[in-house]
């Protein structure tokens, strides 16, 4: 009986520790937008947070080196795997986010941003 | 030999097992709530290309966006009225080389605000283009 149990958590542990684009620990406060639609599965996300920094699946990063970050973990993924989210908090200002935009376009990114939808309270 | 047929239906777990229990309903709901899907706005925004600027012969769609306000073609539009003006405008053109819209925003546009105007502008079957400034240094001798 324990011994499924201790199997079942190790399995959880190990489950969560493979999530290494987990970027939960950021905080961001997403804008609202309609006609929304599943994003679905992704390999890359890129995060503006509330300070305005700049992350890559989880880790920070600069600008200048983004498009080739987004490329090297993108690969050879055909159209259509090639997904790459954007959340950008609601009040960051275009100097900050459009050269992002640019350098996912760069990449090759197929990009998705994440919003909350506006009919949502 | 007679056996004595067990009746005890119902038998509790033993109590001892409860913390376990718990732990486990404890993390079966944080990684459910880990993974709920994300839902967005896909974009298509063209490759990036530098170009030099020109004078615009052709009469391409343009949106400038600062802090608050919006502009279409140079004019000033509500909120409100820039969803249907924007569709008037695009319903207009057949060809989808004419439906480009370029989106000029200042460095100070919120994000909250560049998104809902980009998105009116896909809504009405538009093509987003960005056209950003880029910065130069110029060593003077």
């Amino acid at each position: 009986m324990a011994m499924g149990d201790i199997a079942f958590n190790l399995l959880i542990f190990f489950v969560i520790l493979a999530r290494a684009q987990d970027d939960s620990h950021l905080q961001w406060t997403p804008a609202k937008a309609s006609n929304l639609e599943n994003a679905g599965h992704s390999m890359v996300s890129v995060v503006v947070d509330n300070e305005n920094k700049l992350y890559l699946n989880g880790q920070e990063i600069g600008v200048a080196q983004l498009a080739s970050a987004i490329e090297d973990q993108l690969g050879d993924a055909p159209a259509g795997e090639r997904t790459v989210l954007l959340k950008v908090h609601h009040e960051a200002i275009a100097q900050r986010f459009e050269p992002v935009i640019e350098a996912v376009s760069e990449a090759g990114g197929d990009l998705v941003h994440i919003v909350d939808d506006v009919k949502k309270k | 030999m007679a056996l004595r047929r067990n009746c005890r239906l119902l038998i509790e777990p033993p109590a001892s097992a409860t913390g376990d229990i718990a732990f486990n309903l404890i993390v079966f709901f944080l990684v459910c709530a880990s993974v709920q899907p994300d839902s967005g706005r896909k974009q298509t925004i063209p490759k990036a290309e530098q170009t030099e600027q020109k004078d615009q012969q052709t009469d391409t769609i343009s949106v400038e966006l600062t802090r608050q306000a919006v502009f279409l073609d140079g004019d000033p539009v509500t909120p409100s009225d820039f969803g249907p003006r924007i569709k008037a405008k695009l319903d207009a053109r057949s060809n989808p080389a004419e439906k480009v819209v370029v989106v000029k925003s200042k460095p100070d546009t919120p994000y909250n605000h560049w998104i809902a105007v980009t998105s009116q502008i896909e809504d009405a079957g538009g093509i987003v283009t960005l056209q950003l400034e880029e910065e130069q240094t110029v060593t003077v001798p």
